[in-house]
């Protein structure tokens, strides 16, 4: 794989700022990443990181600066951006195989790369066995590694995960944890993941951008160069995350 | 273990069943029951089981009017079935419409609200004036009847689709036609059936009280005929008539929901 800083940039913020009415919400954010690269997102509650995704996902429009995609300002229908959000969006009326060929379909991609797309992610995700049935036969964590499945099967430019596994307990989010990276490393997407769990930013990310209080700055951009897969015993890891644990205490 | 665990969970699966079955049969005795305790009161004014047994009998090898048996339960049905297809189809796409579009809920919600609560029957009278007493007047109070629940549950499956649903499609930049066609109605569905539902239990009903106002043939005819003929073993034998089809037309629908939302189900 290559290092971080050789590989072209794909996403470029610069001096972006949201207001709503007199509330500043984003206050001058800038920044860069990388093509493939999986970036975090850590910040106190509500410091605005939803209005920081909305902003990426073009669902808002910026009061001032420039969203760049491959160079280019991020236009929504030239760019493919995929969202994965916190609350379960798997479609119930939809088998597990109509579930992941969703944003395909949507982006009325050819019916043979549908196929084969939906044919490398059921494989991926392991899920072959259970094409045909229907979320509600499966667990939560299952649904939720569907919608993961339907993101990363578009082979977005940008893939924004907003708190994915906020609701899961400590054993599944291991689970999903090292099965996004595998996803991420074989389809070589960049992502934006947020979270407000240090460990879990440390343990994913390649680059952390630590949010402030609102009104939300970068406080801290964190370049994480611990070897994949990491270990969370580890003095390095440890040490990371008491790092970046400082940075986002706002009280 | 696990199996033996499965074997327990059929077996209890298998009583909990055979109870069920219990519990209905004993209800229906006991109507059974009633029946023939209030007929031997007084067997003039309501016949007993046995006569109605006869009078059944009678009615399949006599027909009324010149129409058999089952050609007034096919009339009848013919009935509901003509103006179902068009208040499904005319309902569903009047009610996501009002339902999607704020705007047009503003602007034909209240009329809607305003005819609503009319109940079918009390059209018959304007409806005759304007179309007489002919095959087309019955189907269109039936439609009355039947096309609101349609509405109904309609609007409200399409307002009360959860947000993340459509967030989803927006996010994927889905147009407007995809996000409608491939999540909303999908999402809304559910809620549609349980309108078609309510819609065939209504239209059974309005259509034998449309019949019972004027129509020569039919279930509904056949109790106005027993009625006017002092024949009240036609009457009961129309009406167990009407609660059979009734039940069968629920069942159907039921079936017809398993068939079109398979996801339901699933628990």
């Amino acid at each position: 794989m290559q290092t971080t800083t050789n590989r072209p940039v794909k996403v470029q913020v610069d001096h972006l700022t949201k207001r709503f009415g007199d509330l500043l919400v984003l206050d001058d954010i800038s920044f860069q990443i990388r093509k493939g690269e999986f970036v975090c997102v850590v910040g106190p509650t509500g410091c605005g990181k939803t209005t920081f995704l909305n902003l990426l996902t073009k669902l808002i429009e910026p009061t001032s600066g420039k969203l760049l995609i491959d160079g280019e300002p991020a236009d929504p229908r030239r760019h493919n951006l995929a969202f994965v959000f916190q609350e379960p969006s798997c479609y119930p009326w939809k088998t597990v195989e109509e579930n992941i060929r969703f944003g395909l379909e949507l982006k009325k991609k050819s019916r043979e790369e549908t196929e084969t797309k939906t044919e490398e992610m059921l494989r991926l995700l392991g899920m072959e066995r259970f094409r045909k049935a229907y979320p509600n036969e499966l667990s939560v964590s299952s649904t939720q590694r569907i919608i993961i499945g339907r993101a990363f099967a578009m082979e977005p430019d940008l893939l924004l995960m907003d708190e994915p596994y906020a609701q899961m307990d400590l054993k599944l989010r291991f689970y999903l944890e090292d099965e996004v990276l595998r996803l991420w490393r074989e389809i070589g997407t960049t992502v934006v993941f947020i979270t407000h769990n240090v460990e879990e930013a440390v343990y994913l990310s390649e680059k952390i951008l630590i949010l402030s209080n609102k009104p939300a700055t970068i406080k801290e951009t964190i370049t994480n160069n611990l070897p994949y897969p990491r270990d969370i015993a580890s003095e390095e890891f440890i040490s990371l995350r008491r790092r970046v644990t400082e940075q986002i205490k706002w009280w | 273990m696990v199996k033996g665990k499965k074997r327990e969970g059929v077996k209890a699966g298998n009583t909990k069943q055979i109870l069920n079955f219990a519990l209905s049969a004993c209800s229906i005795l006991l109507l059974l029951w009633v029946w023939f305790s209030v007929s031997a009161v007084n067997s003039r004014l309501i016949p007993t089981p046995a006569v109605t047994w006869e009078r059944f009998l009678l009615l399949l090898e006599k027909p009324v009017m010149r129409v058999s048996f089952g050609g007034h339960i096919l009339i009848s049905l013919r009935r509901i079935l003509l103006a179902l297809i068009a208040s499904w189809i005319i309902g569903i796409s009047f009610g996501v419409f009002i339902g999607w579009n704020k705007k047009m809920n503003a602007l034909l919600g209240s009329v809607f609200e305003l005819i609503r609560p009319i109940p079918p029957l009390a059209w018959i009278p304007l409806i005759t004036i304007c179309f007489g007493i002919g095959e087309f007047p019955k189907l269109l109070i039936v439609f009355i009847g039947a096309v609101m629940p349609v509405i109904i549950n309609s609007r409200a499956g399409m307002q009360g689709i959860e947000q993340i649903y459509l967030d989803v499609g927006i996010a994927f930049n889905g147009t407007q036609a995809q996000v409608l066609k491939e999540i909303a109605i999908p999402a809304a569905l559910p809620v549609i059936f349980a309108g078609i539902r309510t819609s065939t239990s209504v239209a059974w009903s309005v259509v034998l009280a449309a019949e019972m106002i004027g129509a020569n043939a039919g279930v509904g005819f056949l109790v106005v005929r027993g009625m006017n003929g002092d024949d009240m073993a036609l009457v009961v034998v129309a009406m167990i008539t009407i609660g059979v089809i009734g039940a069968l037309l629920s069942v159907l629908t039921s079936w017809m929901e398993r068939l079109v939302c398979p996801w339901m189900n699933i628990k």
